[in-house]
């Protein structure tokens, strides 16, 4: 019993000597296919396999809950027309109706990031977008694709977006400074509130679970239940976490697409 | 119930059309109650509440992300210039102002977009001294 226990801390990796498990060892990368593409390592790892797993079930629901199309939808159909909605609002509400055009990227994008964050809260899985690479290499392919936008649209007029109106020409090169700097911390504050919301959230479960099991059946109970209700809110910051994600993509978008602030 | 009246009593054709007046200002006096309802809560509390905690996750990071991004530009050209710590704390304090340039920014979009509930109409202030 007491060997089975130890076995199963060291696996959720305790320490040993009756330390409390480590909360981050759940973040830990895992290489299922070692693989090596031109000196990079391209395994496939845990975190590949649960970014598959979210593309999967993404495209199973939205093909199955359509496959009728009927015109009084039934639940599954429902559900997916609302998403569909929820999206479309989003975007024609903060890009207008020419960002429309994007709508299938910010759609796409809205719900792999909110299938990530919900699949990371199943117990025993594993949260992809707690890793600050994942979200920055998202941040940074937006970030990049709404510049590219920007110039393909407005050519190097795009350039004044970078110049406040209206200000005297003492401060200009001052304040174009601060207008790029403010401009190129867009990728950074975008990755790092979702990075830094799942993990910093995930660790605080981890710790709370740990304290459950170390307080016993005497005094766990008080963790426990600030656990069930922490576990309530970091559901509504999955959500809200896609979300923002998904509704400054549109803002970004928007700002590329009509060029002002 | 109006087709039964209707051909029961043919002659009282004023009156009839007398009811249907009164009907149909009585079902717009109701579609104007419940747009009123509506219109007075145009957010349940608990969705309001959530996109209110995204609005303050938003504008935390916003605010540290401008002083990261200026300090390791800085840091950057210094390493290229080799001016060792000066452009690192001139960076570092046009990026803490972009930084707040991004959260006033935002903030001030938020506000156009969303007046608060229950202030009235939505009244457009310009309050800066332009």
């Amino acid at each position: 019993m007491i060997e089975a226990y130890a076995a199963g801390g060291a696996e959720h990796g305790a320490a040993g000597g009756g330390s409390l498990p480590n909360p981050m060892h759940q973040f830990e990368i895992k290489r299922f296919i070692p693989l090596e593409l031109f000196g990079f390592d391209a395994s496939f790892t845990n975190s590949a396999l649960f970014m598959v797993i979210a593309g999967t079930i993404i495209t199973l629901f939205t093909v199955y809950a359509m496959r009728n199309r009927a015109l009084v939808p039934s639940r599954v159909q429902s559900v997916a027309e609302l998403s569909y909605e929820f999206v479309a609002n989003m975007v024609r509400d903060n890009a207008g109706t020419d960002g429309m055009k994007y709508f299938p990227f910010v759609f796409t994008l809205f719900m792999f990031v909110l299938v990530l964050n919900m699949l990371g809260m199943v117990p025993y899985s594993f949260t992809v977008t707690s890793h600050i690479i994942v979200t920055f290499a998202l941040a940074a392919f937006i970030f990049l694709g709404v510049t590219l936008i920007g110039f393909i649209k407005h050519g190097a007029k795009f350039l004044k977006f970078f110049v406040p109106e209206g200000v005297p020409l003492v401060m200009l090169p001052l304040l174009v400074v601060i207008e790029v700097i403010s401009y190129l911390t867009r990728p950074l504050s975008l990755s790092v509130r979702l990075f830094a919301n799942m993990m910093a959230g995930h660790t605080m479960l981890k710790v709370f679970g740990a304290f459950v099991v170390a307080l016993g059946l005497l005094g766990g109970w008080a963790p426990l239940a600030f656990m069930v209700a922490f576990t309530g809110l970091e559901i509504l910051v999955a959500f809200l976490q896609a979300y923002v994600f998904a509704i400054l993509t549109c803002i970004y978008l928007n700002d590329a697409l009509h060029m002002h602030h | 119930m109006a087709g039964a009246d209707n051909k029961s009593g043919r002659e009282p054709k004023g009156r009839d059309a007398e009811s249907i007046r009164q009907r149909l200002d009585k079902l717009g006096q109701q579609l104007a109650d419940a747009k009123e309802k509506r219109a007075a809560a145009p957010q349940s509390v608990p969705e309001a509440r959530g996109a209110a905690l995204g609005k303050a996750l938003r504008l935390a990071t916003e605010l540290v992300a401008g002083v990261a991004v200026g300090g390791f530009i800085g840091w950057a050209l210094d390493r290229l210039f080799g001016l060792a710590p000066f452009l690192m704390v001139v960076f570092l304090i046009l990026g803490a102002a972009a930084g707040i340039m991004n959260v006033v920014r935002s903030a001030k979009e938020m506000q156009a977009k969303a007046p608060p509930a229950g202030k009235g109409p939505p009244e457009v202030v310009d309050d800066d001294d332009d």
